[in-house]
């Protein structure tokens, strides 16, 4: 019995320097790594480049009449359906849209800074709905930001670098856990998202996704030859799209890049240098770019939620002091 | 939207005509004359509209669609409560397009001027890949399809409650 009970003990030791390793690695990950400086100026940070995203991904619905015909959608999406939204009314866009940029400013101020999330969160839902229910599409541009902005929302981002906290008692400041886990969970959901898209082709299609007469061919003739051929039989736009079409070896190259990338894509939440996680990323902005010249998809701003890989403190130092070397005050010519 | 990809030796693609979204799609009304409704008329952004005209009025659902009809497991199947050969998105996109046209131009079905048809046509171009890999792109076939809906009084009860 002593050497079962011995035995017994020594596999209780075993599994619990498991379980201490895996909490250290957990707590290591999720817990450690951001100032509460770092949270703030991220919310700023992420706050200014939505500002552009916002008025790119609804620049079409701002293109309507005000005045004009309240259309009926043909395929409402899923939360109008359940509210009853049957049509659209084009002056409330309007007014949702400066709302929007209204408390998107609100948020980079940290001026109330729940409430503001809360209402940039509820404008996007409506204009996210009015766009894709005109036809019926699903765009999943949003769903990286809404993700961010959930994670702010649940964070204590509106403490530091905000107006809030200006008016707020002396408070302690905020941990490094507080801090850290909002930005390292953002970073693991960004990281899985570009992964679950590779799951998703291989799931959906199989391996022939990435062959070089595969899927990458496909759009780009569709993308290419859509805007038209003009007498002579040249294409009117994207005629390197069509070029590279006809060359599926090239094709093939690329799409194991593509395949490459996003399966990688989680390596870059243990790459310890700054270097090269900003080389992998400028990888990936050269891979959005090349994929909206050359195909017309669509995430062309979305590597600006890239700022979550990055401590922002010392960034925003060199930019402060950059800018005050610009505009700063300078001696004058008498002195 | 991107993942849904399946084997073919063909690849047909759609060529847009500026001119044919300008003008929009051919109506014809319930006293028997003829119109287009373009989106300006129904005021929504050209993208949008360019999605009714090519793809709706011919059937096609957004690629959402086709990608979640495709290869669901046993196990999604049964928590969808599909049968198996039943389609998890399946839209009658002809009722639809009545429904929008009409709703948002207010016609109601005893009014003269209620859609009751409407047609779109295009140009496609399709490639053969042997031809592509040899780069000769001489002998795309260009074909040109067309789309008549026309308005079905079994839909009358819709009406009243739409896409509700």
């Amino acid at each position: 019995m002593p050497s079962l009970s011995g035995k017994t003990n020594g596999c209780q030791g075993g599994n619990m320097a498991f379980s201490n390793a895996i909490s250290r690695a957990w707590n290591q990950f999720f817990f450690t790594g951001f100032s509460g400086e770092s949270l703030g100026l991220l919310r700023m940070y992420i706050g200014c480049g939505l500002l552009l995203f916002h008025t790119y991904q609804f620049v079409t619905v701002l293109s309507l009449n005000p005045a004009g015909s309240m259309y009926y959608f043909i395929e409402p999406i899923w939360y109008f359906h359940l509210l009853g939204i049957q049509y659209h009314i084009p002056a409330l866009s309007f007014a949702v849209y400066f709302l929007l940029m209204g408390a998107t400013v609100a948020m980079i101020m940290g001026k109330w800074t729940r409430t503001s999330i809360i209402v940039v969160i509820l404008c996007i839902f409506y204009l996210k709905g009015v766009r894709d229910s005109f036809s019926g599409d699903v765009h999943h541009r949003y769903i990286i930001p809404m993700q961010i902005l959930m994670l702010f929302l649940l964070s204590k981002c509106g403490e530091v670098c905000s107006r809030d906290a200006q008016y707020k008692q002396p408070s302690p400041g905020i941990q490094e856990w507080e801090a850290s886990w909002p930005i390292k969970t953002m970073q693991l959901y960004v990281a899985l998202f570009y992964f679950w898209s590779v799951i998703a082709k291989v799931r959906v299609s199989g391996w022939v996704w990435f062959a070089g007469e595969g899927r990458i061919q496909e759009v780009l003739i569709k993308r290419s030859v859509r805007w038209g051929v003009t007498g002579e039989g040249e294409l009117v736009k994207n005629s390197l799209s069509f070029e590279l079409a006809q060359h599926p070896e090239l094709i093939q190259i690329f799409s194991h890049l593509v395949l490459a990338f996003e399966l990688g894509f989680p390596l870059i939440l243990f790459i310890k240098s700054v270097k090269l996680r900003a080389l992998f990323l400028a990888g990936v902005i050269t891979f959005h770019i090349s994929t909206f010249v050359l195909m017309d998809v669509n995430f062309l701003l979305i590597p600006f939620v890239y700022l979550i890989f990055f401590d922002l403190v010392p960034i925003h130092a060199w930019l402060k002091a950059q800018a005050s070397q610009i505009f700063g005050p300078r001696p004058s010519i008498a002195s | 939207m991107y993942s849904d990809y399946k084997t073919r030796d063909t690849i047909s693609a759609k060529v847009w005509d500026k001119k044919k979204i300008k003008r929009g799609l051919f109506v014809t009304h319930k006293d028997g004359s003829t119109s287009y409704v373009s989106p300006k008329d129904l005021n929504i952004p050209k993208p949008n509209f360019r999605r009714l005209y090519y793809q709706r009025m011919f059937g096609g659902g957004p690629p959402k669609h086709k990608q979640g009809n495709r290869n669901l497991s046993t196990f999604n199947r049964f928590v969808r409560g599909l049968g198996e050969e039943e389609e998890n998105f399946s839209v009658d996109w002809d009722w639809r397009i009545f429904w929008v046209l009409n709703k948002t131009l207010k016609h109601e079905p005893e009014d003269p001027k209620f859609i009751v048809k409407v047609q779109a046509d295009y140009q496609k171009r399709i490639y053969r890949k042997a031809d592509l890999m040899k780069q000769d792109i001489s002998k795309a076939e260009i074909a040109t399809r067309h789309a008549l809906i026309e308005w079905q009084d079994e839909w009358l009860p819709r009406w009243e409650h739409g896409l509700l």
